[in-house]
């Protein structure tokens, strides 16, 4: 088996799939029971205009439910997997500026109460969350990469 | 199902999403509600301390306390003389100096519903250090008493807010002034300055409450009375916020408990629990 038959193999696939779906659920149930602290979050990066951050913190843990749970029941699997690459994209580049103007900020990824932790240890968590994002990214690109060439190989069969 | 782009599917995820927020927010406690549109003029300034080496973790109340102490320092309004404050000698070397009072940026504060007739401009204020951690704070007074005397605490029109420390906050909640708790109303359940009222900046009542109040204020001898707010010291701006949503409408005699609810644990002040002030 080669690394690319592996990479996008359906024992490994659907296996993706649903730790992705999973993790984007824990993340979002959190945020469902108190936005009012989701909005306090989205508030420190200092990125979202004021009259937006309420939408927002309402809206987003909705779309990372509804996402997950779309990816683990594999309904409209593809459209799942362009929201969640799309969110992930937006909270890698959201961290990354708030890193580039050194406003330390709590991610409020998965829990939505202030972690008490210094100026250094949220610079620390911050780097820490990045690289969860690309690995979740990283996820993401295996369903595409594994559906794409199901896909080819379901219009071409080997000869 | 039979939408098959991706980006129908998206959309279709995202209205849905947009449904159940909308649906969730209506039929959720009002504590956990949101306003759909929000009114936080500062959204997209970064606070100044965000650069600077950060407060240690506050994991308990007195060890928070002793941290800010080191950092911070006390703003007094011009005109408020020294505090009569056996823990803060003047000899006492400032760790660091920081500006004194966050100036309210004019530009940026939202004019709430209310109306407000303050002419916006920036005043520098007096500082003095506060003293190191180390030197013990005195206890805080009962409140109720009237004998403490508060008339240094003049009212500040051409800014939002003074931030002071625990003595001059001790001085205050001995002479009856008002204490408003900016932080979440759950944790103000589980604890808060005796006496203080509720106004969480974060929950959808905001607007009512700071209504309520304004019509309890309405003479302007009342609104220049003094109101100490207080969150939770540290980073917290919840105060900060909610003093500039007074000022704009017409109350001109607001302080910032700086080291917040934490300093005032760590010095003994009174404390209640439960929703009753």
């Amino acid at each position: 088996m080669t690394f690319r038959q592996a990479l996008t193999h359906p024992w490994l696939t659907i296996r993706v799939q649903l730790a992705l779906g999973a993790i984007f659920i824990a993340a979002a149930i959190p945020k469902i029971i108190d936005p009012p602290s989701f909005a306090h979050m989205i508030y420190n990066y200092r990125l979202v205009p004021g009259p937006l951050v309420n939408l927002i913190a309402l809206l987003m843990p909705w779309a990372e439910i509804l996402a997950g749970l779309a990816l683990i029941l594999g309904v409209w699997k593809r459209g799942a997997r362009m929201l969640i690459g799309l969110m992930l994209v937006v909270f890698i580049v959201a961290i990354l500026i708030n890193l580039a103007r050194g406003n330390a900020i709590d991610c409020g990824c998965f829990n939505v109460s202030e972690a008490g932790k210094t100026f250094e240890q949220r610079l620390t968590s911050m780097w820490w969350d990045i690289l969860r994002d690309l690995g979740m990214l990283a996820m993401v690109g295996q369903l595409a990469f594994a559906e794409r060439r199901t896909t080819v190989e379901s219009i071409a069969p080997p000869m | 199902m039979t939408l098959r782009h991706p980006i129908l599917q998206t959309s279709a995820l995202l209205m849905g999403a947009a449904i159940c927020a909308l649906v969730a927010n209506a039929t959720a406690p009002q504590q956990r509600q949101l306003r759909l549109v929000g009114s936080y003029p500062n959204a997209l300034r970064i606070p100044a301390r965000a650069s600077s080496p950060a407060l240690p973790a506050p994991s308990s109340a007195s060890e928070s306390a002793a941290a800010v102490t080191q950092t911070s320092i006390v703003s007094q309004a011009p005109g408020i003389p020294p505090a009569t404050d056996s823990s803060s000698p003047a000899a006492t070397p400032a760790v660091k100096i920081t500006p004194l009072v966050h100036e309210p940026a004019s530009d940026k504060i939202a004019k709430p519903t209310l109306t407000t007739s303050h002419p916006p401009s920036s005043t520098n204020g007096i500082s003095r250090p506060v003293a190191p951690a180390a030197n013990p704070a005195p206890p805080v007074k009962a409140s109720g008493s009237a004998s403490a005397d508060v008339s240094r605490f003049s009212p500040h029109p051409e800014k939002a807010y003074v931030e002071i420390g625990g003595a001059d906050v001790a001085a205050l909640h001995s002479a009856g002034a008002l204490f408003l708790d900016a932080r979440r109303t759950s944790v103000f359940e589980q604890g808060h300055v005796a006496g203080a009222r509720s106004i969480s900046v974060w929950e959808s009542d905001l607007e009512e409450k700071v209504r309520r109040l304004f019509d309890e204020r309405s003479d302007a001898r009342d609104q220049a009375k003094p109101v100490v707010i207080y969150c939770s010291g540290g980073d917290c701006e919840d105060s900060h916020m909610l003093a500039e949503k007074l000022w704009g409408i017409q109350f001109n005699n607001v302080y910032v408990y700086k080291d917040g609810f934490p300093d005032w644990q760590k010095r003994g002040g009174a404390v209640r629990t439960g929703t009753a002030p």
